[in-house]
């Protein structure tokens, strides 16, 4: 089994070597289906930065689809503006402009971040009213005043922080 | 002690945490300047018109990133290791003071000239008077000299602590079987609050660290009157 794996893994290798080393443009030339260089299956895309997919948009030509394709190999100033239209169809889905175009995706997600931030405010508030024990009393206000002035006595943070902003010959905040 | 809602660190108390001030300023620095850089790049990224995205190599712009962080990391460990070796300095102490943690209290023992000894208990919040700080008042308060050479030894009687005094720069794992050793001088009077840093069980939150400098002749009346107590 080994030696099977073995066979298989030179002939990939040999596969990626010839993608290597032929050149990209011949390659790109006869657009039909190319080879990809990580080996995965080959798959259509519509995307702004990769102009040409690995196989064309359209894989089963119906007849008239295949004549239209022996017609491009002619020269092209005898196709007509429709015909181009078609081939360029029948090659890919979406053209720039249409693979460009805004959404309005923006506003369902804007719509959801709110929608999830109200229903968070109202958990917040039923917690604060129902579940959240009273403050201790040194939140009140007059325990705060006094812890301040406590603090400023003491000099708390002199040089910068706390005391520093406080004028102690007037006796306010400067 | 912190003010309401403060973002920042205390003012300094000791000349080590004056440095280590300086070095904050400094790392914080480079650090919005590097984040400012990044989160640039990612809007420039994010918003760019350009489609090619595949190239591969470049040589120089690979050089200066890998010289630059390694010029920026200099730039952070030279100051860094100042202050580390500054703050292991050996600096004659006039006192040494054992701080000993227990579940849920810190004791003091200043053994230099006798034996004085006592425990540091955090006042209860309903026996709070007003204007006390909740959460961080003890009912004693480890009384040091102003501008004097300190050392603490710290260590634990049951569980891991931790003494820490922010304004002070100072923090020391107290740890039971072994005695850590750290040292620090007051650049002003003042009182100075801390609270114990190693989860140590339920009360770990309410054994907190009082440090009171004051002048040489108030600490010495101190430290009598406390021995005549016990």
């Amino acid at each position: 089994m080994l030696r099977q794996t073995a066979v298989h893994m030179r002939g990939l290798l040999a596969r990626r070597a010839s993608a290597a080393v032929t050149s990209s443009s011949v390659r790109m030339a006869s657009h039909e289906v190319s080879e990809t260089v990580d080996m995965s299956r080959p798959m259509y895309y519509d995307r702004v930065d990769v102009p040409l997919p690995d196989k064309p948009y359209k894989d089963l030509l119906t007849d008239a689809d295949k004549t239209l394709k022996q017609k491009e190999k002619g020269p092209w100033s005898q196709l007509s503006k429709e015909e181009k239209i078609a081939l360029y169809r029948l090659m890919f889905h979406q053209t720039y402009p249409e693979m460009k175009q805004k959404t309005s995706e923006w506003k369902t997600v804007l719509g959801g971040i709110f929608f999830f931030l109200g229903f968070t405010g109202l958990v917040v508030w039923w917690q604060r009213i129902y579940v959240y024990p009273p403050l201790p009393k040194t939140f009140e206000g007059d325990s705060q005043a006094m812890q301040l002035k406590r603090m400023l006595d003491m000099r708390v943070n002199p040089v910068q922080g706390f005391s520093a902003k406080w004028d102690y010959e007037k006796g306010q905040w400067k | 002690m912190a003010h309401p809602s403060q973002l920042g660190f205390q003012d300094a108390a000791s000349p080590i945490m004056e440095e280590l001030l300086h070095f904050h300023d400094h790392a914080l620095m480079i650090v919005f300047l590097i984040s400012t850089l990044v989160l640039y790049i990612i809007v420039a990224m994010v918003t760019t018109k350009l489609t090619n995205k595949f190239i591969l190599d470049s040589q120089e712009i690979e050089i200066i990133w890998t010289l630059l962080p390694a010029i920026i990391l200099i730039l952070i460990a030279l100051p860094s290791l100042r202050i580390l070796y500054l703050m292991d300095e050996i600096n004659d102490p006039h006192l040494t003071i054992k701080a000993m943690g227990h579940q849920w209290y810190w004791s003091y023992e200043y053994t230099d000239y006798e034996d004085l000894g006592f425990d540091s208990y955090m006042i209860p919040t309903q026996d709070l008077t007003p204007g006390q700080f909740r959460l961080l008042e003890t009912d004693h308060r480890m009384v040091i000299p102003v501008e004097s050479p300190i050392r603490v030894l710290v260590s634990a009687e049951d569980v891991l602590h931790s003494w820490a005094v922010p304004s002070l720069g100072v923090k020391m794992d107290a740890v039971p079987g072994r005695l850590n050793q750290t040292a620090f001088i007051t650049s002003r009077p003042g009182v100075f609050y801390g609270q114990c840093s190693e989860i140590c069980g339920a009360n770990h939150s309410f054994m907190p660290i009082v440090v009171e400098a004051v002048p040489l002749e108030y600490f010495e009346n101190w430290s009598f009157l406390m021995l005549q107590d016990a």
